[in-house]
């Protein structure tokens, strides 16, 4: 049986089959490669909820930006809101060290508003247009999906899902590391 | 109105009586073509909230919003590589449902074709070498000459069917 090349070609496409599982058993589904890593973050011009002051990305430069995208509909959205409001507290109006903007996604002004104010966030929030423009230059699969943003205007980490207060911490402590070049 | 001007106009309108039909024609034709076109690239695009369907297939609302995006691409005069490059630039080459004929994609484009055709090989080898056993043991047999046994059974049979006339 050893030396038959056909245990050996059964042995060789089980073993194929078993490891290729045992990958998919061991990757994070919320850790999703985005081609956008190290990359420059696509520009927008978002106007704030609630008020008429615009906001251009690509003016932030110098400063790393923490770009939570969320909707009102969004369970997970309302696990994160206090992390992202405490983060522009500590690190935005306390350092000012860092921007926090928040892009809501297929949601009406109405009901982001009232998400906002449920949850107290007083960071920069908007709202994307009805064709998904911004949403869709971030290749957005979903909601919450958050993006670090280096100083330079660089795309350094992406997370899928509900940001932790760790989370959070570790990415920006390499954001807003004394002279920071922005790498992981 | 003379025979004449009659004659005219009636020849006017039978010239100008398709036109009139033929604008919406025309431009329904158009209308058809772009959707057919939209529809062509985003069968080719994977609706990144769904289970295996295109965004073609899928009334999710990131479907919904590709769907306009790749029309307002393409009526912008994008080609459908470029769409795609734009799409596969955000979510990575993921969003293609067939993996590119580059790299480790084209192993995949290669490979079933590649087996198929061992398969086929090895089905085509094997019934060759079956029968060339089966001819060759057929053929040796036939030249074996027949033992005494054998010579005395058909003797015996000749008879009980003699007989049996």
């Amino acid at each position: 049986m050893w030396k038959s090349w056909k245990f050996w070609l059964v042995m060789s496409g089980v073993v194929t089959v078993v490891g290729v599982l045992a990958y998919g058993f061991t990757v994070n589904p919320k850790f999703v490669k985005s081609p956008l890593l190290n990359g420059p973050a696509p520009n927008f011009t978002i106007t704030r909820l609630g008020g008429g002051e615009t906001l251009t990305l690509s003016e932030l430069k110098g400063t790393p930006v923490l770009l939570n995208f969320w909707a009102s509909w969004c369970l997970a959205c309302r696990d994160e809101a206090h992390v992202l409001q405490a983060a522009h507290k500590l690190y935005e109006e306390g350092q000012g060290r860092l921007r926090v903007l928040g892009i809501a996604i297929q949601d009406t002004p109405e009901k982001s508003m009232a998400f906002a104010r449920a949850f107290g966030k007083t960071y920069f929030l908007a709202l994307d247009n009805v064709a998904g423009d911004i949403s869709l230059s971030y290749g957005l699969y979903g909601v919450p999906e958050t993006f670090f943003i280096d100083a330079q205007g660089i795309i350094r980490f992406k997370h899928v899902g509900a940001v932790t207060p760790q989370l959070v911490r570790n990415n920006l402590a390499t954001l807003l590391a004394p002279n920071d070049e922005g790498k992981q | 109105m003379s025979s004449k001007r009659i004659t005219a106009a009636m020849l006017a309108g039978g010239f100008l009586l398709p036109l009139l039909f033929a604008i919406p024609a025309g431009a329904l034709t158009d209308q058809e073509a772009l959707e057919k076109k939209v529809r062509g690239i985003t069968d080719q695009l994977r609706c990144p909230t769904c289970q295996g369907i295109s965004v073609n297939d899928s009334e999710a609302a990131f479907s919904r919003q590709i769907r306009d995006k790749v029309k307002r691409m393409v009526r912008e005069g994008q080609s459908e590589d470029q769409i795609k490059a734009y799409f596969e630039s955000r979510y990575g080459e993921w969003i293609l449902r067939a993996p590119k004929k580059e790299g480790l994609g084209l192993v995949l484009w290669v490979l079933p074709g590649l087996l198929m055709l061992l398969a086929g090989g090895w089905i085509v080898y094997t019934v060759r070498r079956n029968a060339r056993v089966n001819g060759k043991d057929a053929a040796s047999e036939a030249e074996q000459p027949l033992s005494k046994a054998e010579l005395e059974r058909i003797k015996r049979d000749v008879r009980l069917f003699e007989e049996e006339l």
